[in-house]
């Protein structure tokens, strides 16, 4: 019985143990080069720019 | 390509503050920042003017050319934008934008200064379009959606123009060659006839 609740306990403190890891990756700064995360669009840079001349011809045309 | 732009015609903004009101309910910004601002000069006098005021999207930005961690990057439409998970709330980026665009939200017990905030033309950041985690940080992305800038999409007098610079300019231009120096109709000088 004692055997066995040693082996619970090394059981149980191996992952609590492993819990408490912590990634150590980090982003390494590079003068004037930009790490962060991409940022995606769902449309092409002319598709968008054709959408949005459109729109300002809808709503910012003068009165 | 298309380079978006603000342009405030000071002759026309009334100085209702429904671009604030806009820009604050669209993007959900928190208590206490206001991504945009309306400035009003000589309050009171003939010379009265107010423009309304928020990121201005430099092509050369300070703000992307001061930040220590670089977290700035500029679009393919010319918005300038930041990585909020860079960000480490420095104030460099404050000190070095001519419009005091940077905004800080206060963070934890002791209201340290938090991550820095700012208009992103309703472009949204580096997160997936449309998704949660895009919204809760940068606020709603319109022009995903095919839309412009609320706050200028909704200015009654049309003072505030956004969009593509060369197209904005082309109706500012217009507008000028058809005031031909004066101002616009309404006024001092319509009111009181001074």
């Amino acid at each position: 019985m004692i055997n066995q609740l040693k082996y619970l306990s090394v059981i149980m403190l191996t992952l609590s143990m492993t819990a408490c890891y912590e990634d150590t990756d980090v982003t390494f700064y590079e003068a004037g080069e930009y790490k962060g995360k991409f940022d995606p669009h769902s449309q092409t840079k002319e598709e968008r720019s054709a959408i949005l001349a459109k729109r300002f011809g809808q709503v910012q045309t003068d009165r | 390509m298309a380079r978006m732009k603000f342009l405030c015609d000071s002759e026309r903004c009334i100085e209702c503050n429904a671009c604030v009101t806009a820009c604050k309910n669209e993007n959900e910004v928190p208590w206490g920042i206001n991504r945009r601002r309306v400035v009003t000069l000589d309050d009171g006098l003939q010379s009265e003017k107010s423009i309304s005021v928020a990121c201005m999207h430099c092509t050369d930005a300070p703000c992307q050319a001061v930040c220590p961690v670089d977290c700035f990057y500029t679009t393919d439409d010319g918005v300038v934008l930041h990585d909020k998970d860079m960000c480490i709330g420095c104030g460099y980026c404050f000190y070095a934008c001519p419009f005091g665009a940077p905004q800080y939200s206060q963070e934890g017990a002791f209201g340290a200064r938090g991550k820095m905030d700012k208009c992103t033309f309703c472009a949204g950041g580096p997160e997936e379009d449309h998704s949660h985690e895009e919204l809760d940080k940068y606020g709603r992305n319109r022009l995903a959606e095919g839309k412009l800038p609320l706050c200028a999409e909704m200015c009654s007098t049309k003072s505030l123009l956004a969009g593509d610079g060369d197209i904005v300019s082309e109706l500012f231009r217009n507008r000028v060659v058809r005031r031909e120096g004066r101002g616009e109709s309404w006024g001092w000088e319509t009111a009181y006839n001074d």
